[in-house]
């Protein structure tokens, strides 16, 4: 390939990600949902209300989002290889296993910036930082 | 198990799993199967592997990805030379909490 005809490339890419998203975004997104269709029923059912909560409440960043859901099937993948049943992936209080695991990638939260918001309001009104 | 143990256990568990993996390298199922046989029953594998994600990021365990015959490849995690120094300073802590909190329950029979 030509310097040329890879600028143009480029060019054109560049295009496309401003009307739908970075490109390779979007491939790691569909090659996750893939994932999830290869799982069997229950543990495909588990994942998706998994990713439905930590849509809403996890990393407001791209690449953070897709490595949580990256690292989310990778688990679902070998429980389902060790014979581990969902029950005992996501145990008895599904909300706090998906608040630990969200806890790993805090970035582009919302929830991130207002404790950074409070952390700082109050070192401020301790004196801590004039 | 109680929820007054699994609110403790909470605190404790990144040392635990730093210290099975101070004997040998391990996936995240031998872990948690190690655990279960401990007795921590109700630990969630999911809940294991967050952890080893976390402890993966903050670089205290060396990572390998192994050809598995069944299923994805596993990530078999090892202490490096950080998480051994994490590793003492848990020791060290858990000590030190032990070592209060039986003068405290002594304390508590003598009055």
């Amino acid at each position: 390939m030509t310097a040329e005809t890879g600028e143009q490339k480029g060019r054109l890419q560049r295009y496309l990600e401003v009307l739908v998203g970075p490109l390779d975004q979007k491939k790691r997104y569909r090659e996750f949902k893939a994932r999830t269709e290869r799982l069997p029923p229950g543990y495909r059912t588990a994942i998706e209300a998994l990713q439905r909560y930590m849509l809403y409440f996890g990393p407001g960043k791209a690449d953070s989002l897709l490595e949580m859901l990256d690292d989310l099937a990778d688990l679902f993948e070998q429980s389902v290889a060790s014979g581990t049943p969902v029950r005992a992936v996501v145990g008895d209080d599904p909300v706090a296993f998906a608040e630990e695991f969200l806890r790993n990638y805090p970035e582009g939260q919302w929830i991130s910036r207002e404790r950074a918001r409070l952390t700082d309001a109050i070192n401020q009104a301790a004196g801590d930082r004039p | 198990m109680g929820k007054q143990l699994t609110e403790m256990l909470k605190g404790t568990l990144e040392g635990i799993v730093l210290a099975i993996l101070l004997g040998r390298p391990a996936y995240g199922y031998e872990i948690t199967a190690w655990l279960r046989d401990q007795g921590f029953a109700d630990i969630a594998e999911g809940t294991i592997y967050a952890l080893l994600v976390r402890i993966e990021q903050r670089g205290l365990v060396d990572v390998e990805k192994v050809p598995s015959e069944k299923g994805p490849p596993r990530k078999v995690y090892s202490l490096n030379a950080t998480g051994r120094a994490y590793l003492d300073e848990f020791w060290a802590n858990w000590s030190f909490l032990a070592d209060r909190l039986h003068h405290l329950r002594e304390g508590e029979h003598q009055s």
